[in-house]
């Protein structure tokens, strides 16, 4: 059994994004999804999959590579939004306009139950991320939040508890991933901006450990133990050594934060996931076995092609080198356990 | 080989001062914390530093109905490394962060007025 836990389906053309907002919003100005810096050279997603409409568009072309080609009996659909746009009213709709297309064009015609959705909300619109939670948390395939990497305060602030109270009490995880589109961002490294594509890829997730260091510091986690994370753009491999040093501060200070009651290494099975990524794991795939041991990290590691970007990975690829129970937390037993998705369970 | 030794008569040793007796391999201070009189190893379980060299202060407690959502407690009693900051309590030994990590606490008793220590 495979689940995708990354994928990332895509409107056929940037404006059909209108047919799903209301009049008050429908000749606004609205950013197409590609990024305007940073693209892959070629484009970001694989180039064998344009034609009729954008890759990752067509729901039976996805499915039939997802699923009969590829293995996976279910795919976890994350669509990007816009970006964090500077009018936030206008980005909740966004949001609800790409949550209804997701329900209107995938979820809801699939029979089969493969496909399952993410509830996208605004993180800088509190309220309106909340009521988007609300409003759809009902839906037996919405089966997670999702907001972007991309932020101007790291997410353990308080201003968001809200968000992450909601989504918890719906036993929701939260997915964190980079987004599309073009907002009023920070430069995408803390030091600033990347020279080119490879040094902005390989080092964007250092983002993900901002959020996670302060969702265990300001207590985030502490405070509702339902509440779990996922950051979808991989970035495990780098978990080890960074919450190492988390620990050893937390030794020195921890009277500064007592609510932090155990180890910070010690929230990550309860409260963290990743998702796989092709750019992940050491280069000689016989050290892939012994690393992902460290911080236990098979428990928190899930398989994610992120289909139909240019670095979809594959099964075998991302599972190379790890032993055999690894490969099945990892390929689809997280997930499952997660997602509480079985074979044939949504069918 | 332990053995019991005089440290001191016990009025130069008043409540919040603290006493490094030669004992042991890296010396034993030896506290009196409001009147009761404990004593642990001059070694940090860390990394070997002469924690009774650090502060003997409070540590702080998650009170969230406080407007710093902090409460100080147990004022005297922790002795801070001064290498690193872990924290001890000086009456258990034991670290406020992770109990496993502990220091060596010694038995010290007050008899006619004179502190001994068994170490």
């Amino acid at each position: 059994m495979i689940i995708d836990a990354n994928v990332q389906p895509h409107f056929r053309y940037n404006a059909e994004i209108r047919k799903f907002l209301g009049p008050a919003h429908k000749l606004r100005s609205i950013p197409d999804v590609e990024q305007q810096w940073y693209q892959a050279p070629g484009g970001d997603y694989r180039q064998d999959l344009y034609g009729n409409g954008y890759p990752g568009s067509d729901p039976d072309t996805v499915a039939s590579h997802l699923f009969t080609d590829g293995g996976a009996s279910h795919a976890i659909l994350n669509p990007l939004t816009r970006g964090n746009i500077a009018d936030y009213l206008l980005n909740s709709r966004i949001c609800a306009a790409v949550n209804d297309w997701l329900l209107t064009r995938w979820l809801e015609p699939d029979d089969s139950g493969r496909f399952l959705g993410t509830i996208r909300v605004n993180p800088e619109d509190v309220k309106g991320a909340v009521a988007e939670i609300e409003r759809l948390a009902g839906h037996p395939k919405m089966v997670q939040v999702g907001v972007p990497l991309q932020s101007r305060e790291p997410y353990g602030k308080p201003m968001f508890e809200p968000i992450w109270e909601t989504a918890a009490a719906h036993n929701l995880p939260v997915a964190v991933h980079i987004n599309g589109g073009n907002g009023v961002d920070h430069a995408p490294t803390f030091a600033g901006h990347a020279y080119t594509y490879p040094g902005y890829a390989a080092f964007m997730p250092l983002n993900s450990f901002v959020h996670l260091a302060t969702l265990i510091i300001e207590g985030t986690f502490g405070r509702i133990p339902g509440l779990r994370f996922v950051f979808a753009d991989g970035g495990y491999d780098i978990l080890t050594p960074l919450i190492w040093r988390l620990d050893t501060f937390w030794m020195s200070m921890r009277d500064q934060t007592p609510w932090v009651d155990r180890y910070p290494s010690e929230y990550l099975r309860d409260h963290v996931r990743f998702c796989s990524s092709a750019f992940d794991g050491p280069t000689d795939a016989a050290l892939a076995e012994r690393w992902l041991d460290f911080s236990d990290k098979a428990d928190l590691l899930m398989y994610g092609s992120g289909y139909p970007h240019w670095s979809t990975s594959a099964p075998d690829d991302v599972t190379a080198g790890l032993n055999a129970e690894q490969r099945e937390k990892v390929l689809w037993r997280n997930a499952s356990d997660l997602y509480s998705v079985t074979e044939g369970s949504l069918t | 080989m332990m053995q019991r030794r005089p440290v001191c008569a016990i009025e130069d040793l008043p409540p919040g001062s603290m006493k490094l007796v030669q004992a042991g391999k890296f010396g034993v201070g030896v506290y009196n914390i409001e009147g009761a009189v404990y004593a642990i190893a001059n070694y940090c379980s860390h990394e070997g530093a002469p924690l009774c060299a650090g502060y003997v202060v409070g540590t702080n407690e998650y009170a969230p109905e406080m407007p710093d959502q902090l409460r100080r407690v147990r004022e005297g009693r922790i002795a801070r490394c001064p290498w690193h900051n872990w924290e001890f309590d000086i009456t258990t030994g034991v670290n406020l962060a992770d109990p496993q990590k502990r220091v060596r606490t010694y038995e010290v008793d007050v008899s006619d007025g004179q502190v001994y220590l068994t170490a």
